[in-house]
C-alpha cells in the first residue's frame, strides 16, 4: 500500500510543539490495603500535537492502564490528565463519554467493529453518534488510502483480520479527532498486514498532522513512531526519539524486559 | 461429571434462579389451583359431614333427581327403633321482595325445615318454623333482600297465590345447591307441601333404627344411607362442581406451562451456545458425549426442582390469596384453610421437573455436538447469522400452515355452522400456530424490519443498532417472541370473538327484532317450563294491548309436550300482524310470511332434525291433540323463534295454552320510552312474577357479562404473558453478557450510558411488538373464522382499541423487562469489559 494523503488538512504544518495530551503525576491504584496494586506511580508525560508516540514496556508495566487513563476510559487515583483545554480527571462519566465521542479516536487490538454493521456503517458510527455531518470528500480520501472502497458493504465476519483493522483505522481517521489512541493495533495481524496498518498511521501523522498515541510491545511497530516512551513498574523510565527496531530492542533489553 | 455440573450451578446461582422463575410461575399457578379447590372442597365437605352427622339414616331415591312417594314415610316410621323421621319437601315458592316483585330470575326454593334434632342446617338466628304462618329465610337471601327475624313477608304458592308469613329464623341453607343459587324459604313439612304443591319427598331423614332395617323397609328403588354415607354422597356431587372450576383453571395453567417451556428451552439453548468453550474443554479433557448430555440434563433437573419448590411456595401464597379474596365477598361458600396435599406436591414437582427436562432435551443434544477443538477456536458469536429454513422444515411448515388454513377456512366459511365447524377452526388454528412456530426464525428479519422501521428512523443510532440486534439471532428472537405470541394471541382471539358476539346479538336485535320491551315470567325452577305459573297471563297481555303508550304488542304462545330428557319440538304461534314489522324472518326455502291456517313455517335446525320439506304435510302435536299441517316455508335461525310456527287457529286446535310465553312491545311513535316503561310496569304490578325488560337493559347486561368473562380470561392469561416477559428479560440479559465487549466498544466510541440503556429498551420493544403483532394477527384471523363458524348471521367485529391496547401494553411491558438487563449493561466498566473474553 503506497497511497498517501494529499491535501493535508489545516492542522498540518503547525509545529509539533504544544502537547495534545498531558498527564501530570498520574497514579492508579487497584484494590486497597495489603492487596493494593499500584499500576501507575506518578506518571508525568506530554504527547506532542501532530506526533506519533509509542508507549512501550514489559507486561504489567502499566502501559495499557496509562492509555486508558489518558483516553478517559478509566479514572485515575491521583494526578491530572488534560486533553487540550479539557481536564479529564475532573469530568463525570457522561462528560467523558461525550469527550471521547467528539475528540478522541480509538483503534483496539481486537474486536474493533460491531458485527451487525457493515464496514461503512462502522466507519461512520462515531460521526453518527455525535450527530456530525460527514465530509464526503474526506471520507472518500480516507477510504482510498486504506483501500476499502470494494469492501464497504461487507460485514466484519466477511473481512480478513487486516481488513478489519484497516476499517478501524478509517473509523478513527474519518472523525478527525484531536488524538487517536491505538492499543496494540497490530497485535493480531501478520507482519504484512501489520506493516500496512502502521504505514497508514504514520502517513496520517506526517501528512495530516494527526496526533497518535500507540501502546505496543513490538519493537518493529514502535519504530514507526516519532518517539517511544518506556514504562516499567508504573513509572516512565526513559524515552527514545526517531527509533529503529534495533535501538528500541536495545533499550528494552537494558530495561530487563 | 455430576460434581462438575453442580459446581457450575453453584457458581451461577443468579442464572439458575432467573431460569427457574419461569417454571416457578407456571407451577405456582397449577399448585395454587389445587390449593384453592382443595380448600373449597374440604370446607364444603366439613359442612356436609357436620350436617349429615345429625341423622342416623337417610333415605334417598336411587336416581339423582328422583322422588320418594309420601307413603314411604309411614313405612320408615314403622321400622322398629326409629324415634323420628321426616320427609324433605322441595319445590318452587317465590319470595316477594321489598319492591313487590318476585326475587331473582328464578323463583326461590321452598323447602321443609324440620325442628329439633333433625334440623340439618345451621340456624343463624331465631328458631325453626312451625305452623302455617311461620317461615325461615336462607341467611344470604335475607341479607340480600334486607329481611330480618320478625319481618312479615309474602311468598307465592305454586298457583301464584300470595301468602303472608312471619320470619321466625334465619337458616344457612347454602349447602343445598338449588338453595344457594336461587335462595330459599323454609316451612314446616305440611306448609311446605301446600306452598310448593309437591307431594313427594327428596329425602327422608331418620333418627334411631338401623340402616339395614330401613333399607329393607324402603325396598330396592331407594337407598338407605348412614350419616357418613350421606355426607359422602353429598360431597361427591359437590366435588363435580369443584372439578369443573379446577379443570378450567388448569387449562390456563397448561398455557402458562407451555410458555414456560418455551422460555426454558430458549434459556438453555442460549446458555449452551455461550458455554461452547466450556463444553469443548470438558470434551478435551475426556468427557464423553453422553456425559456432556447428562450434565445438561442434571442441570435441568436441578433448575426444575428449584423452580417447582419455589412454585409450590408461590402456589400456597396464591391459593391463600384467592381464598382471602373469595372469603371477603359474602358468597356463602364454605372454605377450608389453604394447605398442600401430597397430590399437590407430587403434581407440582412432576410437572415442573418434566417440563424443564423436556425443554432442555434439544439444547442438551446440541451440547453433545460441540467438537473438542472448539475450545481452541476464537469465539464466534453464538446463534448468529442468517437463518434459512431447510427444505424439510419448509415443507413441514407449509403443510402445517396450509392444513391449518384449509381446516379453519372450511370450518369458518363452509356451509355448516355450529359446534363442529368451531372445533375445526380451533384445530386449524393450532396447526397453523405450529407452522408459525416453525417458520418464525425466518420471519424475524422481515418482521423486525417492519416493527423497527419507526424506531430506527426516529431513535437515532442506538435505536438503529437495537433493531439490528433484535434480528441478529433469528432463532433466539423467534422463541422469545413466540412465548409472547401465545398469550397475546389468545387474548385477541377472545376479545374478537366477544366483540363479534356482542355485535352479532345487537345486529340481530336491530334488524330482525326491533322491539323495545320484553315481558316474561320468572323462569321455571324445578318444574317443567310450560307450567302455567311461568307464563304471562292472557289478562295481562290484553291490558298491555290496551295501553295507549304502546304501539305494536306481540305475544308468543308455546306448547310443548313434556318428554324424557328435555322437550319435544315446541309448537309456537305469534301474533300474525307483527310478521314483517316487529319480527323479520329470512327465508331459507319456501315462503315465510305469517302462517295461514293449515300451514306452518319452521326454523332450519328443526326442519333438518325432523326431515321436514317445504310442501310436505306433517302431524303437529301439542298438549291437547294433533293436526296435519302443511310446511309452507323454512326460515333461518336469526330470530328468537324456534320450532314449529303455526297459525293461531291451528294452535288452539292442538293446545289448551292461552297464556303467552313472552310478550314483545314497541313504544308508540311520539311517546317517551320512560313513560311507556312506567305504564308497562304499572300494568304488570299485579303480577309479581312478571319481569319487564327493556332491550337497552338486555344489551347492557349482555355486554357486561361478556366483559366480565373477558376480564377473567385476561387475568388468567396475564400469567402466560408475564412468563413470556420473563423470557424477554432472560434472553436480553444473556445477550448483554454475550455482547459485553461490543457494549464496551460502543461506550469507548462515545455511546452514553443512557443511550446504551435505550438501545436495550428498543431491542426489547421490537421483540415484544413482533411477538404481540404475530399474536394479534393469529388471534384476529382465527377469531374471524371462529365467529363465522358460529352462525351464518354472525357479524365480525374487531375491538380495535383493545387490540391496539394489547400491542402497546406488550411494548411497554417489553421495555420494562429490559430495565434490569439494561442497568447491568450500563453499569459495566468499559476498561474491564474491553479486556474480557
Amino acid at each position: 500500500m503506497t497511497s498517501t494523503f494529499t491535501n493535508p488538512p489545516a492542522t498540518h504544518g503547525r509545529a509539533a510543539e504544544p502537547s495534545a495530551v498531558v498527564a501530570a503525576e498520574v497514579s492508579k491504584v487497584y484494590g486497597s490495603g495489603d492487596a493494593a496494586v499500584h499500576a501507575l506511580r506518578g506518571v508525568s508525560v506530554g504527547f506532542a500535537r501532530g506526533a506519533f508516540t509509542a508507549i512501550m514496556g514489559p507486561s504489567g508495566s502499566g502501559k495499557s492502564t496509562l492509555m486508558h487513563c489518558l483516553a478517559g476510559l478509566d479514572t485515575v487515583s491521583g494526578g491530572r490528565v488534560t486533553l487540550g483545554d479539557a481536564e479529564l480527571t475532573a469530568m463525570n462519566d457522561k462528560q467523558l463519554t461525550l469527550l471521547r465521542r467528539d475528540r478522541i479516536g480509538f483503534i483496539f487490538q481486537a474486536f474493533n467493529l460491531l458485527p451487525t454493521l457493515t464496514a461503512e456503517q462502522n466507519i461512520l458510527l462515531p460521526l453518527e453518534l455525535a450527530g456530525r455531518k460527514l465530509d464526503r470528500a474526506w471520507f472518500d480520501q480516507v477510504i482510498d488510502v486504506v483501500g476499502l472502497r470494494e469492501r464497504l458493504g461487507h460485514r466484519p465476519n466477511e473481512l480478513s483480520g487486516g481488513q478489519q483493522q484497516r476499517v478501524a483505522c478509517a473509523r478513527a481517521l474519518v472523525a478527525r479527532p484531536e488524538v487517536i489512541f491505538a492499543d496494540e493495533p497490530t497485535g493480531n495481524l501478520d507482519s504484512r498486514s501489520g506493516a500496512e496498518v502502521l504505514g497508514f498511521l504514520r502517513a496520517s501523522v506526517r501528512e495530516m498532522g494527526q496526533t497518535i498515541v500507540m501502546v505496543t510491545h513490538d519493537p518493529v511497530a514502535a519504530s514507526y513512531a516519532d518517539r517511544v516512551v518506556f514504562l516499567r513498574d508504573g513509572q516512565i523510565v526513559t524515552e527514545l526519539f526517531q527509533p529503529t527496531p534495533d535501538t528500541v530492542l536495545d533499550r528494552l533489553k537494558s530495561l530487563g524486559a | 461429571m455430576f460434581k462438575t455440573t453442580l459446581a457450575g450451578l453453584a457458581a451461577h446461582k443468579l442464572r439458575l434462579l432467573l431460569t427457574a422463575l419461569a417454571i416457578t410461575l407456571g407451577v405456582g399457578f397449577i399448585s395454587g389451583t389445587f390449593v384453592l379447590t382443595d380448600a373449597m372442597r374440604s370446607g364444603v365437605d366439613k359442612t356436609f359431614a357436620t350436617s349429615a352427622g345429625k341423622v342416623d339414616v337417610a333415605v334417598l331415591p336411587k336416581r339423582d333427581g328422583g322422588e320418594i312417594p309420601a307413603s314411604m314415610l309411614a313405612r320408615v316410621k314403622d321400622v322398629s327403633g326409629v324415634t323420628a323421621a321426616e320427609g324433605l319437601v322441595k319445590g318452587d315458592a317465590a319470595l316477594i321482595g321489598r319492591d313487590g316483585k318476585a326475587v331473582g330470575d328464578m323463583p326461590t326454593v321452598g323447602m321443609s325445615v324440620p325442628a329439633g334434632r333433625l334440623l340439618r342446617y345451621e340456624l343463624d338466628g331465631g328458631r325453626a318454623p312451625k305452623g302455617p304462618s311461620e317461615t325461615v329465610l336462607d341467611t344470604h337471601l335475607a341479607k340480600r333482600e334486607k329481611f330480618k327475624v320478625g319481618d312479615a313477608v309474602t311468598v307465592l304458592d305454586h298457583k301464584n297465590g300470595p301468602h303472608r308469613f312471619t320470619v321466625v329464623g334465619l337458616v344457612d341453607m347454602g349447602m343445598d345447591r338449588d338453595a344457594s343459587m336461587q335462595g330459599a324459604v323454609g316451612f314446616d313439612a305440611a306448609t311446605a307441601a301446600t306452598m310448593t304443591g309437591v307431594r313427594t319427598f327428596t329425602e327422608i331423614d331418620v333418627l334411631g333404627g338401623g340402616r339395614d332395617a330401613v333399607q329393607k323397609a324402603v325396598g330396592p328403588d331407594h337407598d338407605a344411607l348412614t350419616g357418613k354415607g350421606l355426607a359422602q354422597r353429598l360431597s361427591k356431587a359437590n366435588g363435580a362442581d369443584t372439578a369443573i372450576i379446577q379443570t378450567g383453571l388448569l387449562l390456563f395453567g397448561l398455557v402458562a406451562m407451555l410458555v414456560s417451556a418455551l422460555v426454558i428451552y430458549n434459556t438453555f439453548a442460549i446458555l449452551i451456545a455461550q458455554r461452547t468453550r466450556e463444553m469443548a474443554l470438558l470434551r478435551c479433557v475426556g468427557a464423553t458425549r453422553r456425559q456432556v448430555f447428562g450434565g445438561v440434563l442434571v442441570e435441568a433437573v436441578v433448575v426444575g426442582l428449584v423452580g417447582s419448590l419455589l412454585g409450590l411456595v408461590a402456589g400456597l401464597g396464591l391459593g391463600a390469596g384467592a381464598l382471602g379474596v373469595i372469603g371477603s365477598f359474602d358468597t356463602g361458600l364454605k372454605l377450608g384453610g389453604p394447605g398442600l396435599t401430597g397430590r399437590t406436591v407430587l403434581v407440582a414437582l412432576l410437572v415442573g421437573v418434566l417440563v424443564t427436562v423436556a425443554s432442555a432435551l434439544l439444547p442438551a443434544r446440541a451440547a453433545t455436538r460441540v467438537a473438542p477443538i472448539a475450545a481452541l477456536r476464537a469465539d464466534l458469536e453464538p446463534g448468529s447469522g442468517r437463518f434459512r429454513l431447510g427444505w424439510v422444515r419448509t415443507i413441514l411448515t407449509a403443510l402445517f400452515c396450509l392444513g391449518g388454513l384449509g381446516l379453519a377456512g372450511l370450518g369458518g366459511f363452509g356451509s355448516d355452522k355450529g359446534e363442529s365447524p368451531m372445533y375445526m377452526v380451533a384445530v386449524g388454528g393450532m396447526l397453523f400456530f405450529v407452522g408459525v412456530v416453525a417458520a418464525m426464525p425466518a420471519l424475524v428479519r422481515p418482521l423486525g424490519r417492519l416493527v423497527g422501521a419507526v424506531p430506527a428512523r426516529t431513535g437515532g443510532v442506538p435505536a438503529r443498532l437495537a433493531v439490528e440486534n433484535a434480528q441478529r439471532s433469528p432463532r433466539r428472537t423467534a422463541t422469545t417472541t413466540i412465548a409472547l405470541t401465545i398469550g397475546i394471541g389468545l387474548m385477541s382471539l377472545f376479545s374478537v370473538v366477544a366483540a363479534s358476539g356482542t355485535a352479532t346479538a345487537n345486529a340481530q336485535l336491530d334488524e330482525h327484532f326491533p322491539v323495545d320491551f320484553q315481558i316474561e315470567s320468572q323462569f321455571g325452577g324445578g318444574k317443567p317450563a310450560d307450567d302455567a305459573t311461568h307464563r304471562v297471563p292472557a289478562g295481562l297481555v290484553a291490558n298491555l294491548r290496551a295501553l295507549p303508550q304502546l304501539g305494536q304488542v306481540t305475544e308468543s304462545r308455546e306448547a310443548g309436550r313434556p318428554k324424557k330428557g328435555g322437550r319435544d319440538t315446541t309448537v309456537q304461534t305469534v301474533t300474525a300482524s307483527s310478521f314483517g314489522s316487529l319480527i323479520k324472518v329470512t327465508a331459507d326455502a319456501g315462503t315465510v310470511s305469517a302462517p295461514e291456517p293449515g300451514t306452518l313455517i319452521v326454523d332450519r335446525e328443526t326442519a333438518r332434525s325432523k326431515g321436514y320439506k317445504v310442501g310436505q304435510t306433517v302431524q303437529v302435536r301439542g298438549d291437547r291433540g294433533s293436526a296435519p299441517i302443511r310446511v309452507a316455508g323454512i326460515f333461518r335461525g336469526d330470530v328468537p323463534l324456534h320450532g314449529v310456527l303455526v297459525n293461531e287457529a291451528d294452535f288452539q286446535r292442538v293446545s289448551a295454552v292461552r297464556d303467552a310465553a313472552v310478550v314483545w312491545a314497541k313504544v308508540k311513535p311520539g311517546v317517551q320510552v320512560d313513560d311507556a316503561r312506567r305504564a308497562v310496569d304499572d300494568a304488570a304490578r299485579a303480577y309479581p312474577t312478571i319481569r319487564v325488560g327493556s332491550m337497552a337493559e338486555l344489551r347492557d347486561q349482555f355486554t357486561k357479562a361478556v366483559n366480565v368473562l373477558l376480564m377473567v380470561f385476561g387475568g388468567l392469561l396475564g400469567l402466560a404473558i408475564v412468563i413470556a416477559l420473563f423470557g424477554i428479560a432472560n434472553t436480553l440479559s444473556l445477550s448483554v453478557v454475550e455482547r459485553t465487549r461490543e457494549s464496551a466498544l460502543l461506550r469507548a466510541l462515545g455511546l452514553t450510558r443512557r443511550q446504551l440503556r435505550r438501545m436495550l429498551s428498543v431491542e426489547a420493544l421490537v421483540m415484544s411488538v413482533i411477538g404481540a403483532l404475530t399474536g394479534v394477527f393469529l388471534g384476529v384471523g382465527f377469531g374471524w373464522a371462529a365467529t363465522s363458524a358460529m352462525s351464518e348471521s354472525a357479524v365480525f367485529s374487531v375491538p380495535y382499541a383493545q387490540i391496539i391496547g394489547f400491542v402497546v401494553l406488550a411494548g411497554v411491558a417489553g421495555v420494562l423487562a429490559a430495565v434490569m438487563p439494561a442497568r447491568r449493561a450500563a453499569k459495566a466498566s468499559v476498561v474491564e469489559s474491553l479486556s474480557a473474553g
